[in-house]
Formats: structure tokens, sequence, C-alpha cells
């Protein structure tokens, strides 16, 4: 326990004390140098807006949250089952794959009018815009995953006549979890970054705002404090996310295997 | 100068190339009234330096903002450079500023204007008010937002008296005034929720029931649905809706109260201060060019279609013919052309604050704006 303790400490001491004096360096340069408030908020002043606007960011985050982790969730079913398919055929895989390559280089900004044009506007499309972000990583992880098998372990499946079902379900896929973990990680922020973006041209409601939203809004209103505010939300959230896929990942992979190196005793 | 003219003049190797974008950085900067000038001057010169860029050109000392850019010979008064920032895309809500320019009245009164050309974001207040540009175009409401943060930026003219501002409907739906908006659903109104007339609009209309989407910038979306609406000026977008075969009918957010000087000319007042003589030639030559434009036009309308070739001639012509009664209202005198009045600007403060756009007691409306300079023969 104590062990656990101070490791706990050493994690998280340094980027807090990095923090510390990072924000204190700001909050002088503000003060010194006379920063007027629509170039470069305080910190002090962008805690007090975080704290004032704390309901509206916290109903923002559900709105942007849920839109973030449904489409994340899309994009983990969807970008499996087409590796899936991409898996048992060469010619599948060779005329379908450029277009999913052409999903992540695609411009999202440029799209996603578009897609409010063709699917309408609300909730929907957000959750839209957020899976075409986070499915290519998914996509192209799994694929990676379901193709590099261990070549004995191929031999020993066509040696006892299995299926392809078989050879899917029982080898397949159990080797290329761990690939899929990793794609789901990176995925995990990209939905974040899809949804916000989403929210940018989609509107759910008149008094439902999520956090792309307050983004815009404050800029517009050359609140830059706020705007810290929401973003600054937006980047927590992003990270808590992440940390949550990353908890699940490991979790995944200590049931079925040691896990990823860095986590193995 | 900009930093595109910068990249456009400079030298064909890409050493040259990177230098001039810094040396264009570097302009930026030092005109800008960041704390941090000399020391990022001091960390670009470093670079510039080091990737052999022309270095000649950073070798001069940190001249007042456009004095740099005019070499001329010594025999000759250099004019006065000077930038003027936009708002928006060119369009006929600046029409005449760019008469101004197209007709010469700036550089009689010995201004060189550069008229920088904007789009949404564009930081016009931020720019004014920190020194990267001595004059800009926005509007009132903007200007009030601005002053509450900081921003030192006053308004010396107005144009036009009274607002375009508009929430453009189909004609097929009815929809006689922005009240009758109240409890339609389903209904999708376009606007952008953070400006201070949109939530002057959800204040005053109950829209609970009606979806609020971001402003998309074109009509599009309204040319497919019949229960939408959208933010526009009446001199513009209602054009491109008829023209597509749409049905547009302008609800005027002025009916409603909501009534905020438009396309301002604004300084910051340290110039006003500093340099009254300067300040003062601008406004004169704009009233000018103003007064020209809503005469003649035409050699305006098609220099501002050459700056921005999405604006037709057409749409300019209907624009300038929109904004007529908004310039020169029924019983307003043409002399009187660019004035305010302290009322309009008491009033649209205390409506943001109505509606928690700006905080209580914030701002002083008088001195958001000054009449010196409209008034001054």
């Amino acid at each position: 326990m104590k062990r656990l303790c101070s490791g706990l400490i050493s994690i998280v001491l340094p980027p807090l004390a990095l923090f510390a004096i990072v924000a204190a360096a700001w909050q002088w340069f503000v003060v010194a140098y006379h920063v007027k408030p629509y170039l470069l908020p305080s910190p002090l002043a962008v805690g007090a807006a975080l704290i004032r606007d704390a309901p509206l960011l916290g109903s923002a985050v559900l709105y942007t949250g849920s839109a973030a982790l449904l489409g994340f969730g899309a994009s983990l079913i969807l970008g499996t089952l087409i590796a899936f398919a991409f898996s048992q055929s060469r010619i599948l895989r060779s005329s379908g794959y450029p277009y999913f390559i052409f999903l992540q280089t695609v411009p999202i900004v440029a799209i996603a009018p578009l897609i409010v044009r063709w699917c309408g506007n609300g909730f929907h499309s957000v959750v839209l815009v957020a899976t075409i972000l986070s499915l290519f990583p998914i996509l192209s992880n799994a694929t990676q995953g379901l193709l590099q098998i261990d070549s004995n372990l191929l031999d020993l499946f066509r040696l006892n006549n299995a299926s392809r079902w078989q050879m899917l379900t029982k080898l397949r896929f159990p080797s290329a979890v761990p690939a899929i973990c990793a794609g789901a990680r990176t995925a995990s922020g990209l939905a974040v970054v899809g949804a916000i973006v989403g929210e940018f041209f989609v509107g759910y409601g008149s008094k439902r705002f999520g956090l792309g939203y307050l983004i815009n809004s404050t800029n517009d209103q050359l609140q830059i404090d706020r705007l810290f505010a929401a973003v600054l939300t937006s980047t927590l959230f992003g990270i808590a996310i992440f940390a949550l896929v990353n908890l699940a990942s490991v979790t995944v992979l200590s049931r079925w295997y040691d896990g990823p190196v860095e986590h193995r005793n | 100068m900009t930093i595109a003219n910068y990249k456009l003049t400079s030298g064909s190797s890409w050493r040259e190339g990177v230098g001039g974008v810094l040396a264009g950085l570097q302009f930026v900067i030092c005109n800008s009234q960041l704390p941090f000038r000399n020391l990022c001057s001091l960390g670009l010169l470093a670079l510039c330096l080091g990737c052999g860029g022309p270095t000649s050109s950073l070798d001069k000392p940190n001249l007042p903002s456009g004095a740099a850019s005019s070499v001329t010979p010594s025999s000759v008064i250099a004019p006065v450079a000077v930038t003027l920032a936009l708002n928006w895309f060119p369009e006929a809500e600046h029409g005449g500023f760019y008469a101004a320019l197209v007709h010469g009245y700036f550089s009689e009164e010995g201004l060189n204007v550069t008229i920088r050309g904007g789009g949404p974001k564009v930081p016009v207040i931020a720019d004014v008010a920190s020194g990267v540009v001595e004059f800009g175009v926005d509007n009132a409401d903007k200007l009030l937002l601005g002053r509450v943060q900081q921003a030192d930026v006053v308004a010396v003219m107005a144009p036009i008296q009274d607002s375009p501002r508009c929430i453009m409907v189909h004609k097929s739906e009815g929809i006689a005034s922005l009240k009758d908006l109240a409890g339609r659903k389903p209904f999708t109104l376009a606007m952008n929720t953070g400006q201070p007339f949109a939530q002057f609009l959800m204040q005053q209309v109950d829209l609970s029931g009606t979806q609020i989407t971001s402003y998309p910038g074109n009509v599009a979306q309204f040319l497919l649905e019949p229960k939408y609406g959208q933010q526009a000026y009446s001199f513009s977008e209602p054009f491109v809706a008829e023209q597509q075969g749409g049905d547009p009918v302008c609800l005027m957010l002025s009916e409603l109260g909501f009534n905020t000087y438009t396309s301002l000319l604004i300084t910051r007042g340290e110039l006003i201060e500093q340099q009254p003589e300067l300040v003062a030639k601008m406004t004169r030559a704009s009233i000018r060019g103003w007064k020209k434009y809503l005469a003649e036009p035409d050699e305006t309308n098609r220099h501002i279609h050459e700056q921005n070739t999405q604006m037709g001639l057409d749409v300019l012509a209907f624009g300038v013919g929109a904004l007529q009664p908004l310039c020169l209202p029924n019983d307003f005198a043409a002399e009187r052309l660019g004035t305010m009045t302290a009322e309009r600007w008491h009033s649209l403060a205390s409506q943001m604050t109505e509606i928690g756009s700006l905080p209580a007691d914030s701002v002083k409306p008088e001195a958001a704006f000054t009449l010196r300079f409209v008034t001054e023969k």
C-alpha cells in the first residue's frame, strides 16, 4: 500500500508541479505586461470562467460526450466487421481499402456541412461525424491484426480441417484483439474531436448546447476567458475518454493475454 | 503591407521564401502591441539570419505601422499607408469604402489605403485594438463586446443607419413577423446563437420548439426545407435565394426593436488621441465614398466583384438598392450620412445587458463612439 502511494505520488506530482509553474509564469506575464483580456486571459480569469460556466459546461459535456461515445461505439463495431470482411478476401481488401483511406484523409470540416444537408440537423449527424473520424484507426488496426497470424498456428488449424468461420472466430479474432484495442485508443480521442467538429455545424435544439457550440459562440462574443474554459473542458474530457478506453483495453487484454508489454509484470 | 504581399514579392529560392514569410510574421508582431514583440523580433531575426533570408529588411528599426512599406524618393511626400480590415468578404455593405478607394478619395487625402477582406471568425476588433491594422469595419454589438474585454475600439462613422439584419423565411409559410415564429414546430432556424441579435430574438420570442442550428453561410438548406429560416442581410441572401427559385421574405430585427449600427468605421482610441488628423482624413474620404456609392455604384461594384468573384454584379446591384433606404431612411437628410446618436448606442447597450451579453454597467456607450470626425468639415 505504501509503495502504491509513493508510486502514485511520483506519477502525479511532476506534471502537477509543471502545471503550477506554467500557470504562475502565465499569470505573471499577463499582469506584468498588462496583456488585455481580448488577446490572452489570465489563468485566474480562466479559472473563474470555468467555475462560473460549470453548469453550462457540465451539460455540454453530456451532449458532446454521448455523441462521441455513440460515434466511437459505432466505429468500433463497424470497423471490426469491415475488417472481418477484408480478412476473408484479398479482392475485397485491395478494392475497398483505398476508399477507407479516403475517409481518413478527407477534411472533415469540408464534408460536415454536406452531412448536415444529407442527413439533416440534430444529434444523429454529430454522431455520424464522430463515427467517420474515428473509423479508420480501428479498421486499419483490426485488418492488420486479423491478417498477421502466426503461420504455425495457421498450419495447425489447416491440418485439422478448420472451416473459415472457425479460423476467424477461434484464431484470427482472438489474435487481433490487441491490435483492435490499439486502434480503439487512437479512435477514442478522434471521436471526441469529431463530435466537437460536428457541433460546429449542427445544433441540437434551442436550449441544448454541446462543447462545439460553446467554443464557437464564446469566440463570436470575444469572451476569450470562456473560450479557454470550454477548450480546457474539451481537452480534459478527451483525456478522460482516452483513459477509460485504455483501462477497458488493459482489462480485456489482461484476461486473455499477458497484455501489452508496458503493462506486463 | 501583408504577409501575402511579402510572400509574393520575395524571391524564388525557398530560403528567401522562408525569410519573407518570417519577415511578414515579424511585421505583424511588431505592429501588434503584444508586450513580447521585441523578444519575438529578436527570435525571428535569429531564425532569418540562420536560414539566409533577406536580412536587409530586418535591419530596419521598428517603424510605425505602414511606414515601412512605402519606399519613395525623398523629394515626394509619401502617402500614409493604412490598412482597413473588413469583417466579411467584400460585399455591398462595404461599398462606400471601396468607392473611396476606386474614385481616389483616399489618395486625395494623402492616404494609401489597403482594404483587407474578411471572412468568418476574422478578428477585426482585436486587430484594430492591438494596432495590427489602423482601421476596421464591424458592427456596433461587436464593438461593445470588444470594449468589455478592454479592447479600446471607437466608432467614428456609421454609414448604415438601419440594420439590414433579418431572419429570412419562406413566403409560402405565411409568417408575417418575427413574433409569429413563436411556438412553431417543427421549424429550423439557422443563426449564430452567440451573436447578440440571436440572443435578443431568443429572449423576445419563445423558440423552445425550434431547432436552432449554426448559420451555414449559404442558402442551400433554405431552398430545400420549407420550414426553415436563417439569419440574413436584407441586401444579400434574399437575392441569391430568389435567383435559385426560392420565395424568401425578410423579417427585420429592427422591427423587433434591435437596431445595431452596421459596417461602422472603427479605429483605436489611442490613434484618435495621437493622430486625429489621420482619422479625420479617413472619415472624410469614407463619407464621400459612401455618398458616391449610393449614387453611382457601378464602377465600385465592378471592383468589389474583382476582389470577390463569388459576389455577382447582379447581387451587388441589388445590394445597393436594398442599402439605399437603410443608409438614408425617409426623414434622414443626405448630408447627415455617417452620423450616430447617443440614444441608439445607449439602447443597444441596455438591450445587450438585458440579454446577458454584457455585464451590467460594464461599458459606457458614450465612450464607444465619437462624432467629432463626422461633424468636422
